[in-house]
């Protein structure tokens, strides 16, 4: 349901443009993530580049969305839908971050590793992208609709992306043993695969906030509370 | 969470659910039951029930002209002071039926007080007999009671380091947060159960207003309290419970830390929010 206007209309004015640099952030994160796995797949250096490059965009997004948040809480002393669509902007934001930090880790283990032959061990970590994006995507677009039931769906699919990195680090320790002459090679994709798993957690966190952005629920560490 | 607390009771459309019995809730100074007032023929409040809980401060909010005034007025008859005034419905303090024909009028406005969004001393008055009024008034001669009880009111309303040296000036020599405070200390002289607050800090400026919002907050462990204020950030900080009344209906009561989280109703969102009103 889209919620009328405030009488306030800046008010309405700094909550639209808090909202745009969120998406902003987002899609630069998305497309910092695609150059850098694009270049490990690809081989491609120059795209590796510009992943590492997109950083400090993001950065500074990080910073003007934390800038316009607090002055929101400051000057419009929000409430309500208002008050959790502030907070949880702010939060997403720092999950957006790093996430593109994650971006640059993977982009740089990607060009030491086109320095070499390829691997063909690097096909272990496409499932685990796929999964990770589509995470990460869904969440996002959670957060954006205000649709709790997409949100709270993100979360359990997490787990797949952990066993998805367990798999592929087992097999590349393995390979590891086999051949260390790769070494190195081997070890760059189980660092890339880690990135990729922090990916999920953070579309995680994000499917979290989404959710109790829109329905005031906190979903975080559920298994946590049930046990308790 | 606000659907199990027994203090919520109801809201508007919907029949008043009686509260739970399976554990006691907090006790209760106010049963307000399906209360309407009428001006003559227009219809301020409509239909009107919440419980309303000791030793805790309940806010009510909402738009200019919804029965916020009204609704507070007859918790202690003010509202009678109109004419042709009608009422249905119950008003039970403490159990007892404020408008039972036994029930002297007086006697209730002297077990629940009232603050105004004015400050208004006896402008003839000095500090201190502004304070003693009401204990004059109902008989009180003793003059050790009346000094005892003059410091007492003005310590508890925050008042006493500031005029115990000047009691003697007139009440309207203050400062407009201090004769607010003055008039609290009227109001707290006579030993209210329930102190009444409409709008008490709109005509005063920030540290004034500061300095009542933490008097109500050191109040309420003796005094149920009720206002009514403009200010939802001021009714965010100073409540344990809101009510939203629009349009006469109350739309919405629950803890205040609830409504202005994650409102139930539509109207109330819209409202506290700043999308109507």
């Amino acid at each position: 349901m889209i919620a009328p206007r405030h009488i306030l209309g800046t008010f309405d004015e700094a909550l639209a443009s808090l909202r745009n640099n969120v998406l902003m952030m987002s899609s630069l994160t998305e497309r910092s993530l695609d150059r850098a796995m694009k270049g490990l797949f690809d081989r491609n250096d120059d795209l590796c580049a510009n992943a590492i490059a997109d950083d400090e965009e993001i950065d500074q997004l990080e910073i003007q969305i934390d800038r316009d948040g607090v002055a929101i809480l400051l000057r419009f002393q929000p409430v309500a839908s208002d008050l959790r669509r502030v907070v949880s902007a702010m939060k997403l934001s720092s999950n957006l971050e790093r996430m593109a930090d994650q971006a640059t880790t993977i982009a740089r283990r990607a060009r030491k590793l086109n320095q070499h032959p390829p691997l063909a061990e690097v096909e272990l970590i496409r499932p685990m992208y796929d999964h990770g994006m589509s995470m990460f995507k869904d969440s996002v677009d959670a957060f954006v609709r205000e649709d709790v039931d997409l949100g709270r769906a993100v979360v359990p699919r997490d787990e797949k992306l952990d066993e998805l990195n367990r798999t592929a680090s087992r097999k590349l320790i393995e390979r590891m043993a086999q051949d260390p002459e790769q070494l190195r090679g081997y070890l760059n994709l189980i660092f890339i695969g880690r990135s990729l798993e922090r990916v999920g957690d953070h579309a995680t966190n994000i499917a979290e906030d989404a959710v109790y952005a829109a329905a005031a629920e906190d979903i975080r560490h559920q298994s946590f509370v049930e046990a308790s | 969470m606000a659907d199990s607390d027994p203090t919520v009771v109801e809201r508007a459309g919907r029949p008043a659910e009686p509260p739970p019995t399976a554990e006691p809730g907090p006790p209760l100074t106010f049963e307000v039951k399906n209360l309407s007032i009428w001006y003559g023929e227009k219809r301020a409040i409509s239909d009107v029930t919440l419980n309303i809980a000791s030793n805790a401060v309940t806010a009510i909010i909402g738009p200019s002209g919804c029965g916020k005034s009204t609704f507070i007025r007859c918790l202690n008859r003010m509202h009678e002071l109109v004419p042709k005034t009608r009422i249905e419905g119950n008003v039970l303090l403490r159990g007892e039926d404020l408008y039972s024909a036994a029930v002297d009028p007086a006697i209730v406005r002297r077990r629940v007080g009232m603050v105004f969004q004015k400050s208004n001393p006896f402008p003839t008055m000095s500090i201190g007999e502004n304070v003693v009024i009401g204990l004059r008034l109902n008989g009180v001669r003793n003059q050790k009671f009346l000094n005892e009880h003059l410091e007492k009111s003005l310590r508890m309303a925050a008042l006493w380091d500031e005029v115990k040296d000047d009691l003697h000036k007139p009440g309207t020599s203050l400062s407009g947060g201090q004769q607010q405070r003055l008039c609290i200390a009227r109001a707290l002289a006579v030993q209210p159960e329930v102190l009444l607050m409409d709008e008490p800090c709109s005509a005063l400026d920030p540290i004034a207003t500061a300095k009542i919002e933490e008097l109500i907050h050191e109040l309420k462990s003796q005094y149920t309290i009720v206002t009514v204020t403009h200010n939802m950030q001021q009714a965010g900080r100073i409540s344990d419970y809101t009510a939203f009344l629009y349009l006469g209906k109350l739309i919405e009561f629950g803890p205040t830390t609830k409504i202005f989280t994650n409102p139930s109703e539509r109207q109330t969102e819209d409202y506290i929010t700043g999308r109507f009103g």
